[in-house]
């Protein structure tokens, strides 16, 4: 993965996992698929991002968990977003239009 | 919000950390047994499934620690992590640890010691109000080089002066005074004028100042009395104030105390302070007046430079009208700053001290720089595999960092320990004359000067290594670190041994001048010797005949005791402090026109026993006999000296002398051997010892009694076969027995001598210190880096006696590398040493600050001692086998 795919998928998950929890909750695969559903299989977000992005989200108040069970009768923990988290979605969101209509902007310009 | 979540979590993940780590844990096995689950769902085998989703999980490990640091608290958490895993590393190897720590406490604590001692010294400021300002006015003549002030000129000074805010005296010398409870108390009372106290800016912790109306002739008793009284003799009691006490059978109000540190500006000790009531007008009229020491507060803005050449003129009108015409170009106008006065004498051995502590400090810095390269060195490999296993740079250096600083702090607080307990030893061991050393401790102001040296002594040590981290894996190779690193060590021990040379050569000075003061002969006896020192009150031994009859009654009375030998009467002792001194160009000898001789005269007057209580023999004529005493004839024996200035070819006996125009006449009964007269390290001066007639003029003015006593209490020198303590017990019953208010002050001859020797030992003994520990040190690093760079060139020797090199071969490559660094350390030590040792010059006795014989000495010293730290490594390397050196590739 080269480093500017990355920086945008960095810059760009917080958003995608908040947009992707919606108002029900997941856990970690969960959200990984329903983000893959989401952005029709452009974006697959391996665990070695996916954790440390809830924990700090979480950490940060945006996102809470509780552990349950799942489908298939396994222990696992669920991620729910807070009002706090749906604010962040707004901030984040503009934020992506300014960022998309300036690269789109920038890309007519040529 | 954010961040107070933020910290909430930060401090869960911190505190909880175990219960955080097991969710995290069954967080990521949720995961992959889920994804094995979704796998399955879709026909995947069960095994292949979960093999499949570990690998699309990337290691469990690695997510987790990707986790870990995004947490909250994580910069403390590895922080804490360095902080174990250096303690774990000082734990594996514990010389390397100690080592440090000793050295860096060694450092430290002596520096810190001897800078809480000289910055009083050097940098604090005077316990006076803005005492930059305060100056030491007066006149300095040849007998006297502390500025005096009389009052048949002092209040002329004070009223036209222009250059000074304030001026004000205190009396020339306290004096003792008995304070009367129930029994006497023997204190040192001084008067001092009304102004004196605010001039200095002090002002009593209770009650007030002197009034004016009480500092005059008939004003009403009063005194100021010192914090240690206030507490010692009343208690601390509050209601001290306007309470009578009795001094010397006078009924005197207490108006104040002062502050407890307090101290008088001319450092001498009072307890009792009373205003000097002078009659203003009698003063003004007066030849002479009253002596007293004045000081002054310049205005702002005016330079001492300045207002000395203010008051010149002032002094010229004085020189012309008050002094005598034949000693007016004796007298000089001094105004000095209080600092240089109070100091004078303490603040070249003061800054030498501090050099010198200096200096060890550096080599001990250079010496942990050192141990730190090298541990980074033998490292190298762990390091390697480190950076291999993704620590990134910057963890590395924090880690480095952290080891450096925890082993500084180590330091620091051994160090601070040591200094405690080596600041208690310096006041025990300080000479009387080190001012304001009762006062010295450890203060913040020097806990943190100590602890801003540690902490850039080891960063720079712990950074330098870190920083220039190879990021290769360089772990299979031989090589030790950069090749910068070893001649950067190179560098450190040639400027330690440099360094150490520069201490041992000023040690070895001080030392070789403090045994030449010691060794030398004195040309009297010392031991055996017991001085008692008796001074009369005053207020009940007003007249001569009452004096005369105590001395002579008290002289009889030791007598008696069986195995004394000699007893005599004198008002001051050989070979230093305070003797009557008079001017060379005084002098008049009968029948020859006055000759103008410059220098000065040791003068004493002393009774009969003198010369055979001191052993001083007499060269030609003959000593002073018992039934002079009565003769009513004065008379002097001159020393050898006198003799051979006044009477270079002539023959001194019988001839007559006198000290000053209108004075008796003295005749010359004897001339005695030379004895040092002018302190250890001075040369011997004339000197002349009159004989205390039986008469009233002498009981009664030359030995000085409390009231005008200018430094000279009236001495009982005993020679006796007996113990000194037996000496001392008997004076003291005996003088008990004929008038038992009278205080006596017993010690031997021997001590006083001790006493005058005391400061240079002091200063000798502490140099010595300083520069054995620097060379200890400088020898230690010197190994330290023969050895690193002996295992450095392991592989090397291997190979050269593979090919035929003999061990006598091998010795000589590692030991010609350590007499580089050897003989380049002692020269620039050397050129170094010679050019700063002339500052000694004035603390040296008869030993020139380039004596070629120390320099060559102390060089063979360093050199020895480096060449021996040298060899041990090398014979190391000499035995290395070639086989193992080959296969250790």
């Amino acid at each position: 993965m080269s480093p500017t795919q990355t920086n945008l998928l960095q810059g760009t998950l917080d958003l995608l996992i908040l947009q992707a929890i919606g108002d029900s909750e997941f856990h970690g695969l969960g959200i990984s698929r329903r983000i893959e559903q989401i952005t029709r299989g452009t974006f697959h977000v391996k665990p070695g991002s996916l954790f440390p992005a809830l924990h700090r989200m979480e950490e940060a108040g945006w996102l809470t968990s509780s552990w349950g069970e799942s489908e298939n009768n396994r222990r696992a923990r669920y991620y729910r977003r807070t009002k706090v988290g749906e604010k962040q979605l707004g901030v984040e969101t503009r934020q992506w239009e300014t960022i998309v209509r300036g690269i789109a902007s920038a890309l007519k310009a040529t | 919000m954010g961040f107070a979540s933020r910290l909430r979590s930060g401090l869960r993940n911190l505190l909880r950390k175990q219960h955080v780590e097991e969710e995290l844990d069954a967080e990521v096995r949720a995961y992959v047994d889920l994804l094995t689950d979704e796998k399955i769902a879709s026909g995947a085998d069960p095994e292949e499934a979960r093999r499949a989703a570990r690998a699309e999980c990337g290691g469990a490990e690695q997510v987790k620690q990707s986790v870990r640091d995004s947490r909250a608290g994580v910069a403390i958490e590895t922080v804490w992590q360095d902080v174990r895993y250096a303690l774990r590393g000082f734990r594996r190897n514990p010389i390397f640890a100690s080592s440090v720590i000793t050295i860096l406490a060694l450092g430290l604590g002596s520096t810190t010691a001897v800078f809480s001692v000289v910055d009083r010294i050097l940098f604090r400021s005077l316990p006076y109000a803005d005492s930059s300002h305060i100056v030491s006015v007066g006149l300095v003549q040849s007998l006297e080089r502390e500025e005096f002030m009389l009052g048949s000129f002092f209040y002329q000074w004070r009223d036209s002066q222009k250059p000074f805010w304030a001026m004000a005296s205190q009396g020339a010398n306290p004096h003792a005074c008995d304070l009367v409870r129930n029994t006497p108390v023997e204190l040192d009372c001084i008067p001092v004028q009304a102004g004196f106290l605010p001039m200095l800016g002090i002002s009593p912790v209770l009650g007030r100042n002197f009034l004016p109306a009480e500092d005059r002739p008939d004003g009403p008793p009063v005194a100021l009395i010192s914090w240690n009284v206030w507490r010692n003799q009343f208690g601390g009691n509050p209601g001290i104030v306007n309470h009578l006490i009795d001094i010397e059978g006078n009924q005197v109000r207490v108006v104040g105390v002062l502050p407890r540190y307090f101290q008088l500006p001319t450092l001498q000790h009072a307890d009792i302070y009373l205003p000097m009531a002078l009659d203003e007008a009698a003063q003004r009229r007066a030849r002479v007046g009253q002596p007293m020491r004045t000081f002054a507060r310049l205005k702002p803005g005016v330079s001492v430079a300045e207002a000395r050449a203010e008051m010149e003129p002032l002094f010229r009108s004085t020189q012309q009208t008050v002094i005598p015409a034949s000693v007016r170009d004796d007298f000089r106008l001094s105004v000095r700053s209080l600092r240089r006065r109070e100091m004078e004498g303490v603040t070249l051995p003061a800054w030498l001290l501090l050099a010198a502590v200096m200096s060890m400090l550096l080599i001990a810095c250079a010496n942990v720089a050192s141990l730190m390269m090298a541990r980074a060195a033998a490292r190298s490999h762990e390091t390697a595999v480190r950076a291999a296993l993704g620590a990134g740079r910057a963890r590395l250096v924090r880690q480095s960092l952290t080891e450096a600083l925890l082993l500084a702090l180590l330091g620091t607080g051994a160090g601070l320990a040591l200094a405690s307990i080596l600041l208690r030893i310096f006041v025990r061991l300080a000479p009387i004359g080190i001012p304001y050393i009762g006062r010295v401790h450890l203060d913040l102001r020097i806990v943190a000067f100590a602890l801003v040296l540690a902490l850039s002594c080891a960063i720079l040590a712990g950074i330098v290594p870190a920083i220039d981290r190879p990021n290769q894996l360089s772990a299979g190779a031989r090589t030790f670190g950069p090749a910068h690193h070893a001649i950067l060590r190179r560098v450190l021990v040639v400027g330690q041994i440099a360094t150490s040379l520069v201490l041992l050569a000023g040690a070895a000075l001080l030392v070789r001048s403090f045994t030449r003061i010691e060794s030398q002969r004195l040309g009297m006896r010392t031991h055996h010797l017991v001085a008692a020192t008796i001074v009369l009150p005053w207020s009940r031994y007003k007249t001569p005949q009452k004096k005369e009859q105590f001395y002579l009654q008290t002289e009889e009375a030791v007598r008696r005791l069986p195995g004394i030998r000699a007893v005599a009467w004198t008002d001051s002792l050989p070979p230093g402090g305070w003797a009557d001194n008079r001017r060379m160009s005084d002098i008049g000898i009968a029948g020859k026109p006055p000759e103008k001789m410059p220098g000065r005269i040791v003068a004493r007057h002393v009774t009969p026993g003198y010369f055979r209580a001191l052993d001083i023999p007499i060269l030609s004529g003959r000593a002073f006999q018992q039934a002079d005493r009565d003769s009513g004839q004065p008379m002097v024996v001159i020393n050898r000296l006198l003799a051979d200035r006044l009477f270079s070819n002539s023959d001194p006996i019988g001839q007559h002398i006198q000290t000053m125009p209108g004075d008796p006449w003295y005749q010359i009964v004897g001339v005695s051997a030379d004895s040092k007269n002018n302190g250890l390290a001075d040369p011997t001066e004339p000197e002349m010892d009159f004989l205390i007639l039986n008469t009233d003029a002498d009981w009664g003015r030359k030995i000085p009694v409390g009231e005008d006593m200018s430094g000279g209490a009236p001495m009982l020198v005993i020679d006796s076969v007996l113990p000194p303590a037996t000496v001392a017990s008997w004076v003291q019953s005996q003088v008990h027995h004929i008038d038992p208010t009278v205080p006596v002050k017993t010690d031997t001859v021997a001590q006083r001598l001790n006493d005058l020797v005391v400061r240079p030992r002091f200063e000798t003994a502490l140099l010595t210190f300083f520069a054995c520990a620097g060379l200890l040190l400088a020898v230690i690093g010197l190994y330290g880096v023969t050895a690193y760079l002996a295992t450095q060139r392991t592989r090397e020797i291997g190979v050269r006696i593979a090919v035929g090199a003999t061990r006598i071969d091998i010795l000589r490559l590692i030991l010609a590398e350590a007499l580089r660094l050897v003989l380049i350390g002692c020269f620039i030590g050397l050129v170094l040493a010679v050019s700063f040792s002339r500052f000694l010059k004035s603390l040296l006795y008869h030993v020139s600050p380039h004596d070629p014989a120390i320099f060559a000495v102390v060089t063979a010293i360093l050199g020895c001692s480096a060449l021996i730290a040298a060899v041990i490594p090398a014979r190391f390397a000499m035995r290395v086998d070639p086989v193992d050196a080959l296969r250790s590739e």
